[in-house]
């Protein structure tokens, strides 16, 4: 219950963050609230919200990943230039067969870091090494224009589009319609399914989870199989947005989207997360970025400020369990203690 | 304990097998071009940068922590550095700056690694926020700094005297940055083996609850690890000063994850508590022999980044296979 309660606060913090930030940026520039601004900017922050639902999953099973951004650059180059070879195709296909490709990826980290009981950071930054340097040099780092084109209709089509009176398409993108309901999904699977308890449950308690009978191979493989099966997504929607395969344009994000899932509350040592808390750290981070830019300060200080909410967050929340973790030993061990301190 | 000597002994002088057997591979493959005075030279100048932030980042594995923000931290270092000497020799007249000059500039840079260290330390050790987390912070702090102060230009034109660190020739012929760093790992050597704090550190690693109940104070020695973690920013950016005749926010950000692996690769467990600076001095060596080799055989800068991938993996394998082989030995049930 208690626990329930931090993470409502938690989101409850981001809310107030961001509902300020709203203020504040459309007091002073009211462009920031126009629908053509804010469909823009949740279009371009799709591909790392993308990624953080995949991150979210791997940290609250207590995993680490780095590799996803390897994982999609390997997928996105693979897909597109065998599209391009093959000719033809369409858009299921090449989604498709990403999420696949991304899946078995996924798959041989889930594999040495379970069969080999190897931290995950190890394992995952010397995968990033090796797909990474495998695609460059396979592809000698050539990049890739003339991409199909419906690559280009899947980033341009809109959901609930309307016209304004000049004649100007609004609405929201699909693919950002893809990554909330992606994320609706994953909501859902993480709280009614088994597999999906049994992600909390490893995270939470590993010896525990598996003395009351969860199945850790399943779930290791299966919460790193799904990274890359979401990276494979994230990559092609990706190719979609920039509209060419650029091979060093993903590699190298990892920790910026690492940082918005912990903003939203998951914790690294595992148990802890949720879907929205994750969603709100990407629209924090959106948000920031769009407010300097819209504010006139320069880019420059994005990662300043950054760096400082993820140090403040990250401390709150400390200070916050650690009086927690105190309140729950007092308790337990000398009550007695405890009430003779009130009188 | 005598037995886990003997098996890190066992685990090191399998690294240092594995280092005659990657030299004599690449002196096969390479001929006598290995042996030559340039790329002898061109290896004795490229290891140091690696090697100097891996044994930087060895000292937070220790406890089972790590350091993200060592290369940021490289980089304040050297922007400081120049900051201190543009403010008392102006952007022109900077090559001619003299030695108490370069001096406080060096002292400037190396009291900001210390404030990075000190605030790394802090959080992770008064607050009990896991160090990928707050390192992970200070890094994307620390980076955004750097931009900001250097708005994203390369900054070039640092005195000479200055540059020796990095680039100087000791007798004409060997490069003064793997003196630095050899003494560097020396030094690293006689702090981690034979001291009250070195031990503190193993100790942490291995057990953190036993080494409070042991009256280890953790949250001092949490802090002077991590000032000593920033301590090896300090040099590398020296390092690279001299060696780039040049600062930028961005240089050396993709060693990162390289010096992690060199820790590893060198017998350092991620959860600390184990690992020895022969080890990752052999471990840097080691990758050095095989990107300089690969080089040679005009081999691509990705396929070596690959390769360094791989051999973790394959360490990986050979590890499990070891431990079942050694549980086959020793007649224990599995």
């Amino acid at each position: 219950m208690t626990v329930e309660n931090l993470l409502k606060r938690r989101e409850l913090i981001l809310a107030v963050l961001i509902v300020l930030l709203c203020i504040g940026t459309t007091y002073i520039n009211p462009n920031f609230l126009s629908l053509e601004n804010i469909t823009d900017l949740l279009k371009a922050f799709t591909v790392l919200g993308i990624f953080s639902l995949g991150v979210l999953m791997v940290i609250v099973s207590g995993g680490f990943d780095v590799s996803f951004t390897a994982v999609a650059q390997v997928t996105q180059y693979g897909i597109v230039a065998l599209m391009i070879h093959m000719g033809g195709g369409n858009i299921y296909l090449a989604i498709g067969g990403a999420v696949l490709f991304g899946l078995v990826l996924g798959l041989v980290n889930g594999a040495i870091i379970h069969f080999f009981r190897m931290p995950a950071i190890i394992v995952t930054i010397a995968t990033q090494s090796l797909f990474y340097g495998i695609m460059y040099v396979v592809t000698e780092g050539r990049l890739i224009y003339d991409i199909p084109g419906y690559f280009w209709e899947f980033a341009d089509a809109r959901v609930g589009e309307i016209t304004s009176a000049e004649g100007f398409g609004y609405g929201f993108s699909l693919v950002t319609v893809l990554w909330v309901v992606l994320g609706v999904l994953l909501y859902l699977f993480l709280a009614y399914t088994k597999l999906g308890r049994s992600v909390y449950a490893i995270g939470g308690n590993r010896i525990s989870a598996e003395r009351i009978g969860f199945n850790l191979c399943r779930t290791t493989l299966f919460v790193y199989g799904a990274m890359g099966a979401i990276a494979g997504f994230a990559g092609m929607v990706h190719v979609a947005i920039v509209q060419s395969v650029i091979p060093n344009s993903i590699v190298g994000t990892e920790m910026q989207v690492i940082a918005a899932v912990v903003l939203g509350g998951a914790s690294v040592t595992g148990g802890k997360g949720t879907v929205l808390g994750t969603f709100m750290g990407v629209l924090l981070f959106a948000i920031l970025s769009n407010s300097l830019t819209l504010l006139k300060i320069s880019s420059y200080y994005y990662n300043v400020f950054t760096g400082l909410i993820i140090l403040v967050s990250i401390t709150a929340n400390a200070i916050q369990s650690q009086r927690q973790k105190r309140r729950r030993v007092r308790v337990q061990i000398e009550p007695v203690l405890a009430e003779e301190r009130h009188s | 304990m005598r037995k886990l000597s003997r098996a890190l002994a066992l685990e090191n002088s399998a690294l240092y097998i594995t280092l005659v057997a990657v030299f004599l591979l690449m002196a096969l493959l390479n001929g006598e071009k290995f042996f030559s005075a340039q790329n002898l030279g061109s290896m004795a100048y490229q290891l140091p940068v690696i090697g100097l932030l891996s044994v930087g980042m060895m000292i937070a594995m220790l406890t089972g922590g790590i350091n993200l923000s060592i290369i940021a931290n490289a980089n304040l270092n050297g922007i400081l550095v120049w900051l201190v000497l543009e403010a008392f020799m102006g952007r022109e007249r900077m090559a001619e700056a003299g030695v108490g000059v370069i001096i406080l500039a060096v002292i400037a840079g190396f009291l900001g690694s210390v404030v990075v260290g000190f605030v790394n330390g802090f959080l992770i050790s008064i607050f009990e926020i896991p160090a990928i987390l707050v390192t992970l912070g200070t890094m994307t702090l620390v980076g955004g700094l750097n931009i900001v102060i250097t708005k994203g230009y390369t900054i070039t034109g640092f005195p000479p005297a200055l540059n020796f660190i990095g680039n100087g020739k000791i007798f004409g012929f060997i490069p003064f940055p793997i003196i630095l760093f050899l003494a560097a790992v020396a030094v690293t050597s006689v702090i981690l083996n034979r001291t009250r704090f070195g031990f503190s550190l193993y100790m942490m690693g291995a057990n953190p609850v036993a080494a409070e109940y042991s009256s280890v104070d953790i949250p001092k020695i949490t802090i002077m690890q991590y000032i000593f973690s920033a301590f090896f920013a300090s040099l590398t950016s020296l390092v690279m000063i001299g060696q780039l005749n040049s600062v930028k926010a961005s240089y050396a950000e993709s060693y990162l994850l390289v010096a992690v692996l060199a820790s590893f690769f060198g017998g350092v467990d991620p959860l600390g508590g184990f690992g020895r600076i022969g080890g990752v001095l052999a471990a840097t060596i080691i990758l050095q022999f095989i990107s300089s080799g690969l080089n040679l055989l005009r081999m691509d800068p990705f396929m070596i980044t690959a390769m360094w991938g791989a051999i973790v993996i394959l360490v990986i394998f050979a590890k499990a296979l070891a431990g079942y082989v050694k549980r086959r030995w020793s007649g224990r049930p599995t």
